[in-house]
């Protein structure tokens, strides 16, 4: 994560050549997912925005990757980012139709 | 700059979260990390017009089969005769159509399911209208297809009490069968999977027949009353209906706790960390409402009217309760023209034939 840190504030400062954790934003609206598949790189961000006009709650329950933002309000944007490889369901909640496969590589 | 952006539909947005991202260091070994929400600047969508409302609601031409299951004759005719065969339940006296009768909108019009000796289920039996579209089956969603849930009621203890063994040897012991079993599944036969994949091609074959509300989508003014218009207005705006019944079948399939009075967790028992699916229950579609009484997963309300009245008051307040449940400041009227909305999404659905049973 310092590292992370540290790549994000060189890649701000000047356009460094580092190639580092990524930032992928997943969006809600019409109760769907902008993607339904995804894959990132170990470390990686996706940050999930309710752009929706009614509230989500995305979680996922693969071992390894769980995580739960809880209810999340229409305007909120929530960073998770995910340290383990393999492939990760992610789901809402409350609409189950809204699935998303991330494939999580090394 | 190598940060990857995909789908960077606010880039204000992004930096915000990046700028939060950065500041978060907590990672635990066996879970993702979640950072801190940041709050973004969503644009409201302008209303649709009437036209796009309506366009939503346009009936399917046709009916979804999935691929790993695609329709036949053979096994729709095989699944109706083992949906109508009491023979399928220990006592040899509840079959599928006990609890999803045709003759009650493919329910069973009591506020609780009946199963093996009598004895009350937990839940109303919902109706199996329209289960071709539905994603995700079952009052809690346990069942993510209908061939997944088509054997849980067999060999449920408490509904028809037939190990799923036991429920072979008994249709292996029906000369009949065999045939059916064979002209539908010419590879497998008699299998589990047969059986489920038979009931569940017949269950998808039962269809909510052309209400007035459909004639009035398609554009015949006539069709519905001047009420049942303003009331169509009112469940896509001010009643919020649409936010969950939305859709020619009037289900998102969505889980939401609309704060009934009772100790049921629904969806929690397979959710238990998440407090918005506790007394969370399947949104149920609208199609043949009226003739569906009593409603609600425990069968509480006797009438359109009292589920009016539920939803205008907002229901019990507790966190999981749905953001979705306000008090809707609903009048006599709205509440009247709201009902007469839903009237409107009533068939005259044709009688369904009792097939003749193998023996």
């Amino acid at each position: 994560m310092r590292l992370m840190t540290i790549a994000l504030v060189a890649a701000f400062a000047g356009g460094s050549a580092v190639a580092f954790a990524a930032q992928h934003s997943i969006m809600q609206k019409g109760k769907t997912f902008s993607e339904s598949a995804i894959t990132i790189k170990k470390g990686d961000t996706l940050v999930f925005v309710n752009d929706d006009n009614i509230h989500h709650n995305v979680l996922s329950t693969t071992p390894g990757n769980e995580f739960n933002l809880g209810s999340q309000a229409p305007g909120v944007s929530t960073p998770v980012t995910f340290d383990k490889a393999g492939q990760v369901d992610v789901m809402c909640a409350i609409h189950p139709r809204m699935k998303l496969q991330v494939t999580v590589t090394d | 700059m190598q940060i990857v952006i995909s789908r960077m539909l606010r880039g204000a947005v992004v930096a915000a979260a990046i700028t939060t991202v950065t500041a978060t260091v907590a990672i635990r070994s066996d879970a993702a990390t979640v950072g801190q929400p940041v709050a973004i600047d969503v644009k409201n969508r302008p209303d649709a017009s009437p036209e796009q409302l309506k366009a939503k609601y346009r009936r399917p031409d046709s009916i979804p089969f999935p691929k790993d299951n695609p329709y036949t004759v053979e096994k729709a005719v095989l699944g109706k005769k083992l949906y109508f065969d009491t023979r399928l339940s220990s006592a040899n006296l509840l079959s599928c159509a006990s609890c999803h009768n045709p003759a009650y909108d493919w329910g069973d019009g009591q506020p609780k399911g009946v199963g093996h000796n009598m004895k009350q289920l937990g839940r109303r039996s919902p109706s199996i209208v329209n289960a071709a579209f539905g994603g995700i089956f079952m009052w809690d969603g346990r069942a993510g297809s209908l061939e997944e849930q088509a054997l849980g009621p067999i060999k449920t203890d408490v509904e028809m009490n037939l190990p799923i063994d036991q429920l072979l040897e008994k249709l292996k012991g029906i000369p009949e069968y065999q045939p059916l079993f064979r002209a539908a599944f010419p590879k497998d036969g008699l299998t589990p999977e047969s059986v489920a994949k038979a009931l569940a091609t017949y269950e998808r074959t039962v269809v909510s027949g052309r209400a007035p509300f459909d004639a009035w989508i398609e554009g015949d003014e006539k069709a519905i009353s001047e009420d049942a218009k303003r009331g169509f207005t009112l469940f896509n705006t001010k009643a919020g209906c649409a936010n969950c019944h939305s859709g020619w079948n009037f289900t998102d399939d969505s889980f939401h706790d609309i704060g009934l009075s009772d100790a049921d967790i629904g969806r929690g028992k397979f959710l238990p960390a998440v407090v918005k699916m506790q007394h969370a229950f399947k949104t149920p579609g609208l199609r043949e409402i009226t003739r569906r009484a009593p409603y609600m997963h425990d069968g509480s309300m006797p009438n359109l009217e009292a589920v009016m009245d539920h939803y205008a008051n907002g229901g019990e307040i507790r966190p999981s309760l749905s953001e979705l449940m306000k008090p809707t400041g609903l009048s006599a009227q709205e509440k009247s023209d709201l009902v007469a909305f839903m009237k409107s999404l009533t068939s005259e659905m044709e009688p369904t034939t009792i097939p003749v049973l193998p023996r």
